[in-house]
């Protein structure tokens, strides 16, 4: 027997940190009610099983729905290939880390390093994110290199750092170092970016609809109507319903070119109404 | 078979397998959006000279577009993938690419098949063009002396496309002939998945394969419909006929094209019209037969 959608309830609120990887749709399409409670999860080195922390009802379906307060919960859907993962509640940190499919949905905040490494699929987190969204992992040398990862509140330090492919969208504000080294791909910031956005940038864009500090590694172009920012912003706005303001789809958009020396093919289009 | 008087010929109209593409051309008015949409279905009423054959299939509103602007979408038909690819290319890089503030994207997203007229095109940025992924899709950024001109990379292919739906209508005038097409035309237009490639929707000089006395001729005039050989020739036209007009129809599958037709033919049996007939080529070269009488008695091919 195969349900439509698995549901895991919280027992009762789970007050340290908790280690569940493993925990994809893609996996859970694949197991009995009773293999997914044994499901192994770690509480720093002591290993215990997801039925002692969750009610478990349903089985066999890649549609996974989990209810419950999990800040402290790290690595849902994490390395997740297919399928659907539905969170109502915040969760902890590297939630959908190294996802290469399927859609996550986090209906509330998100920790530090969510969509770390990512290479498809989508991430959509409702609240805030932490820090190093969509970016690379410990000693790697490209962040996410794919998919794409929406996040309607505000988000943290080095989001999208060294992506290499793939879009991030942060509704609200972002912390220093946005799109640090960045190789390719877009971040778009609804709200204001924190200090040296772009640094080393080889190519990629930043999109800017709210205040933005340009470096003075980036070299001025023109200011003009980029019909990819409208078709990028429609997108954003159909897909995850993330909405700007309608003036910025028309613009006017300065575009500055950068990051000098490395070698300067990427981009900051800053969003320039006449009043600012 | 008769329609408020007028005859219905117990015949068919031979079409053709194509394969076809959808374009959503945008652009920041309509009328820029038009401007281009008109210059690339420009000369594409027949594959036998114009290599392709291309029309408006209907305006779009800012909502049904990928960038929220006006825009107008346009069906584009060729014989083979190959060819397809070629004048996709050919023509979105002289009209769409030259055109104030248009944009072209892909209106068949669930194709299977498909051609990257987009990426032959990116290299006329010089390696200045840029590459981003949307929603799984990837669209090129070319710098162009405006601006940005912001082009799909890959079009979808709908193998089953049908080209060469057609019928007559055999009238006894000339102006009686004119305003049952239009009428046709007018009752055809807009209808999703079909165009009409000829001028105004309507062609005056059918043809017939081949040419009794000129060698090498691809395609002829159709003496059996031409009232002023009537006497020199082995006619087709009832008598009391002195005009035939042909509506010819290209759709993106056979059962569009049906109705399509049936629309077209209803709308045509008015005053003046003696009849209404079909060009085929007694069912031989084209694997799509639409029988007029079945397609008028709501049946399917």
């Amino acid at each position: 027997m195969s349900s439509d959608v698995i549901r895991l309830t919280l027992r009762s609120s789970i007050d340290q940190p908790v280690e569940i990887d493993g925990l994809t749709p893609d996996r859970t399409a694949m197991l009995s009610e009773a293999e997914i409670s044994t499901l192994p999860v770690f509480i720093g080195s002591r290993r215990a099983a997801l039925g002692d922390f969750f009610v478990v009802d349903g089985e066999r379906s890649n549609r996974l729905h989990i209810d419950g307060d999990l800040r402290n919960v790290s690595g849902l859907g994490a390395a997740m290939t297919s399928g659907e993962l539905l969170v109502h509640g915040s969760v902890g940190g590297r939630v959908g880390a190294g996802m290469t499919g399927g859609s996550i949905e986090i209906d509330g905040d998100a920790g530090d390093d969510a969509g770390l490494g990512i290479s498809g699929g989508a991430l959509r987190i409702r609240g805030d994110a932490g820090d190093r969204l969509g970016a690379a992992p410990a000693g790697a040398a490209k962040g996410m290199t794919g998919g794409e990862i929406a996040v309607s509140g505000s988000a943290g330090t080095e989001v999208a750092a060294r992506a290499r492919r793939g879009l991030v969208a942060v509704g609200g504000d972002v912390g220093a170092d946005a799109a640090r080294a960045i190789i390719a791909g877009t971040l778009v910031v609804f709200g204001r970016i924190g200090t040296d956005p772009g640094r080393g940038s080889k190519r990629g864009s930043i999109v800017a609809l709210g205040e933005i500090e340009i470096p003075s590694t980036y070299e001025y172009a023109c200011t003009y109507q980029p019909t990819y920012v409208r078709m990028l912003l429609t997108y954003l706005s159909r897909r995850y319903g993330m909405t700007a303001e309608a003036a910025t789809l028309d613009g006017p958009y300065a575009r500055y070119c950068g990051d000098a020396g490395h070698p300067g093919k990427g981009e900051i289009l800053a969003y320039t109404p006449a009043n600012r | 078979m008769e329609i408020r008087g007028v005859f219905i010929q117990d015949t068919f109209a031979e079409a053709f397998g194509m394969r076809a593409a959808r374009l959503i051309i945008t652009a920041r008015t309509l009328k820029w959006a038009r401007e281009a949409a008109l210059k690339l279905t420009g000369f594409a009423t027949s594959v036998i000279a114009c290599k392709c054959e291309a029309g408006i299939e209907r305006e779009l509103a800012p909502a049904e577009t990928p960038d929220a602007r006006p825009g107008v979408s346009v069906l584009f038909f060729t014989m083979d993938m190959d060819s397809l690819g070629k004048r996709l290319t050919e023509r979105i890089g002289q009209t769409v690419l030259t055109c104030p503030t248009a944009s072209c994207f892909d209106g068949l997203p669930a194709a299977v098949d498909r051609l990257p007229a987009g990426r032959a095109l990116r290299v006329f940025g010089d390696k200045l063009q840029i590459s981003k992924i949307v929603g799984g899709q990837r669209y090129w950024r070319i710098p162009v002396m405006e601006g940005e001109c912001l082009v799909q990379e890959s079009f979808g292919v709908q193998k089953k496309g049908v080209g060469g739906g057609n019928f007559l209508v055999l009238a006894a005038s000339a102006d009686a002939g004119l305003a049952a097409a239009e009428a046709a035309v007018d009752a055809i237009e807009g209808m999703p998945g079909v165009i009409l490639p000829f001028p105004g929707g309507v062609v005056r000089s059918g043809s017939k394969v081949g040419a009794r006395n000129y060698k090498g001729m691809i395609a002829s005039t159709n003496d059996a419909y031409c009232p002023t050989v009537r006497p020199r020739t082995k006619t087709e036209l009832p008598d009391g006929v002195n005009a035939v007009l042909e509506v010819v129809l290209d759709g993106l599958d056979a059962p569009t094209i049906n109705r399509a037709m049936r629309a077209g033919i209803e709308a045509a049996c008015r005053p003046g019209v003696r009849a209404i007939g079909a060009g085929n080529y007694g069912g031989k070269l084209g694997p799509y037969h639409f029988h007029l009488r079945q397609v008028m008695a709501d049946g399917d091919v």
